[in-house]
């Protein structure tokens, strides 16, 4: 290279620079004008100038005229976050499925969208069209994320707009939930309380014309045709006016009688809903007469009716458990409590409150059973507890639940603890055997109070626990993820005080175990694809599907145990341990809330699945289809599973494991 | 005969110009100019305003000039060029600099602005006495294009702020400074394509020939 050449490169360079900074004097200006305008707009308004120069200075401004479309579930993965300067945006939900409350909504100045599809990186769900000529910011993907990610406020704009959605997605799961408790509720209900109870009729010799004006004053589409017995001869209906009224050229003082339909249906009031139900569907009717024993009309049942009942009340069940003698009628009130439990779900209770409060009329019931084989069993002067393990002693219960659960007792002084092991495994195999007619199936793995592992003294329990922190051997560790989890359910409470406060003694004195325990819970991770958004392929003989116990809820529940015995926690709940933990470990509360509501979300869908998917008796599994959930559920479940993945990393940093 | 062309270019530049000056006109000249023949989406469309002492470009000081380009649609931030010459108090080889930095960030794109005698007025007067370059970009003058695009709104022309006006944008209160009237602009002329579009003026030769017809039209008839 020739000195003039080095010369004269230079020298455009120092034009270069030039250029450059008066480029930068474009962009400062232009973003100038742009945050005049953010400035006026929440949550911008409240933005840090530096987070607000950012947007400033990346967003683009397109024009979108009147009728065009910007953006919509065929234009693939979102690019852009769009804030409208000025003009009209609908968004129309695309597909049949409507996934949140609202089917066309519209935008103006200052609203911002697509939020939940940019961040989470798919494709929008909505259609979104400009209805008047609009202008837009338009901030790239990748700007987008890393102003949430450095932003505070715009952060929490993001993630309260994206619970929103979360909360519109639950009431919507509700509303299935409510079509489906009713169609079931209906089943056992007699006639006698559904319904009109005081149906409007008219005598068999009435003109048509003042049978019509009847109907039509009382705003009522079907009118019965009764004698002064109150017996019902017919029913007169609008399809019948059009048929044998107006196309017959019936004249209007002709008797009603004439133009009724005759032998009306009619049931007894005893007969239950179910079979209102079957005889509309056999006779293709709407309406079905009820009637008292002597045949006299007492009210009609119509179609709409049979959907709007009564619910069983939660006080009905705690006294029919509580009253109850003998299995059969104890099996009756677990149905009421799966029923409840459904009718909950669509009134709205949150998949924390569901589980628990499953978890708690569980309790009750097994209670009832172990009181009940007390009758036959003598524990006098013997102090001993009942104790739940797993998902039971964790108040995490779905609705497939088998039985986890052990005894402990107190030998008296002088008192052989072999003979009375014996007299409790005897009694603990009636009362295993009892709640599996009850509908809790008996435990595969023989986690059972009838097997003589787990039917032990206190101290032989201290001793369990106390091999199983001190070798963390792989079935130790197994052990732990279900023994640690115990709770008393029945009889002297003290002692699993006792056995927590060893066990949380003992952790505190091996580190190594809590950190052979994050190893294991690291073991299994949270199936998002890298390429695509689920891995739907780790179940061997369950292409397609996911294990949301496995790879979804266990995953946040070993968290926190281990967090839980990390910091003394004392409760089982998951939650309840994530909180506490959170406190103690100075967690921030909005990370661990995030958290939390992914785990609620993978509850919720797995009770939504057992309900929905699993068959009427059987045991439902925890295997969805990712495809075959709504856009937006798909989307809460990837940040769900995001959530999983985030508290592990979490842990794997916390406990150094590689 | 590319170095005879240098050689007459170079002939007319003032002898005053710094060579790092010199050196950069010479690769803005021999820049090859931009397509016209592509989409509105795919044509880069600078849009300037500039700021003056006064109205008469012979007489009155060119003071700054603003520009933001419309690439794919969109006005971009990335694209933006900012300059106020009276920092410089319009002297010396730093306005000649920033004049230069002006061609090589136009680079030779379609030029869109409000009243080409205005504007280019200005600008070719610079560009001549400082630079001794003949300024004859393809211009696009909104003045002229709007009453033929949008003759419902208005079919004369008319000052920019009655199409502030009609559009019904934010012009902010006050006075605007050479970039937000430069943004402002953008913004017309974004709806502008869309409407070009549909009466069939689908690339930015199409649109400069329009804006030509318009104004010879409207002038002479």
């Amino acid at each position: 290279m020739t000195t003039q050449q080095q010369t004269g490169q230079e020298q455009q360079q120092a034009i270069g620079q030039v250029e450059m900074s008066l480029r930068q004097d474009g962009r400062t200006r232009m973003a100038g004008n742009t945050q005049a305008f953010l400035r006026n707009h929440a949550p911008f308004n409240k933005m840090q100038p530096d987070a607000l120069q950012r947007f400033a200075e990346k967003a683009k401004i397109v024009f979108y005229a009147a009728g065009s479309e910007i953006l919509g579930p065929d234009s693939g993965k979102v690019r852009y976050f769009y804030l409208i300067e000025s003009g009209k945006v609908q968004a129309r939900q695309a597909g049949e499925v409507t996934v949140t409350e609202y089917s066309v909504l519209s935008l103006s100045a200052g609203e911002s969208f697509p939020i939940g599809a940019v961040t989470a990186g798919r494709p929008s769900t909505n259609l979104y069209t400009a209805v008047d000529d609009t202008f837009c910011y338009q901030l790239p993907a990748e700007d987008f994320l890393a102003l949430m990610a450095s932003s505070p406020e715009f952060n929490l704009f993001c993630t309260r707009y994206i619970a929103s959605l979360l909360d519109q997605s639950r009431r919507q799961l509700q509303l299935q939930f409510s079509q489906r408790a009713s169609e079931q509720q209906t089943l056992n209900s007699p006639l006698a309380g559904i319904g009109s109870r005081s149906p409007i009729t008219v005598a068999p010799e009435t003109p048509l014309r003042a049978a019509l004006e009847t109907m039509s004053k009382a705003g009522i589409g079907s009118l019965v045709i009764a004698g002064e017995d109150r017996k019902a001869v017919g029913v007169f209906t609008r399809t019948d006016l059009l048929d044998r009224v107006v196309l017959a050229d019936l004249p209007l003082s002709t008797p009603v009688s004439q133009a009724m339909s005759a032998n009306p249906f009619m049931i007894e009031e005893h007969a239950t809903a179910y079979d209102a139900m079957f005889a509309m569907a056999t006779h293709g009717i709407r309406h079905v007469l009820v009637t008292d024993a002597e045949g006299k009309l007492t009210g009609v049942v119509s179609e709409r009716d049979l959907f709007s009942l009564q619910r069983v009340g939660l006080r009905q069940i705690r006294q029919s458990i509580d009253g109850a003698h003998n299995v059969d009628a104890l099996k009756q009130a677990a149905a009421d409590v799966r029923q409840l439990s459904f009718n909950m779900l669509a009134q709205g209770v949150g998949a924390e409150q569901l589980t628990q409060f499953i978890s708690a009329l569980n309790d009750a019931l097994t209670r009832r059973v172990i009181q009940l084989n007390l009758e036959k069993h003598n524990f006098d002067g013997i102090e001993w507890a009942w104790l739940a393990f797993g998902s039971e002693g964790r108040d995490e219960q779905t609705f497939s639940t088998d039985q986890d659960n052990g005894i402990v007792f107190a030998p008296p002084e002088g008192a052989s603890v072999e003979a009375l092991k014996q007299r409790f495994l005897a009694y603990a195999l009636d009362v295993n055997n009892d709640l599996d007619r009850v509908g809790f199936p008996l435990c595969k793995g023989n986690i059972m109070a009838s097997n003589p592992q787990w039917c032990l003294t206190l101290e032989e329990w201290k001793d369990q626990f106390g091999s199983w922190i001190r070798m963390p051997q792989p079935d130790a560790l197994l052990n732990a993820t279900i023994f640690f989890d115990f709770r008393a359910l029945f009889g002297k409470h003290e002692l699993a005080d006792a056995m927590r406060r060893h066990l949380l003694a003992q952790t505190a004195s091996n580190p190594m175990f809590l950190r052979a325990m994050a190893k294991n819970a690291l073991d299994v991770e949270p199936p998002l694809g890298k390429i695509r958004d689920f891995l739907t392929d780790l179940e061997p003989g369950h292409p397609g599907k996911i294990d949301l116990k496995k790879y979804g809820s266990r995953i946040f529940v070993d968290v926190a145990r281990i967090y839980a015995m990390a910091s003394g926690v004392h409760n089982t709940n998951s939650i309840q341990r994530l909180r506490l933990a959170a406190q103690r470990l100075s967690i921030r509360s909005d990370e661990i809330n995030a958290v939390l509501e992914g785990l609620n979300f993978i509850q919720l869908l797995r009770l939504q699945h057992q309900y929905l998917e699993g068959e009427p008796g059987t045991q439902g599994d925890n295997l969805i289809d990712p495809d075959k959930l709504n856009e937006l559920d798909r989307r809460i479940l990837k940040e769900s599973f995001r959530q999983a993945r985030k508290i592990q990393t979490r842990l794997k940093l916390d406990y150094q494991v590689q | 005969m590319l170095g005879l062309k240098k050689f007459l270019f170079r002939g007319s530049a003032p002898s005053h110009l710094p060579d790092d000056v010199r050196a950069s006109l010479e690769v803005w000249r021999t820049s090859a100019p931009a397509p016209l023949d592509d989409l509105h989406f795919h044509t880069r469309y600078v849009v300037v305003d500039i700021v003056s002492s006064g109205p008469n470009p012979e007489s009155d000081r060119l003071l700054g000039l603003a520009a933001s380009s419309i690439w794919k649609g969109a006005i971009q931030p990335d694209d933006t060029f900012y300059v106020d010459f009276s920092t410089l108090d319009g002297e010396g080889a730093g306005v000649d600099r920033q004049l230069t930095a002006f061609l090589l960030f136009a680079a030779k794109a379609p030029l869109v602005t409000y009243h080409i005698p205005y504007v280019g007025g200005f600008l070719q007067r610079a560009f001549k006495e400082r630079l001794g370059v003949d300024f004859q970009p393809q211009w696009v003058d909104l003045a002229w294009l709007l009453p033929s695009m949008f003759e419902d709104k208005g079919d004369t022309v008319m000052p920019l702020d009655h199409w502030i006006d009609v559009f019904g944008l934010d012009a902010g209160s006050g006075r605007r400074d050479a970039m937000a009237n430069t943004l402002l602009l953008a913004r017309i002329c974004q709806m502008m394509t869309v409407r070009a579009v549909g009466k069939q003026v689908d690339t930015a030769a199409q649109l400069i020939e329009e804006s030509r017809a318009s104004s010879f039209l409207r002038r002479n008839h």
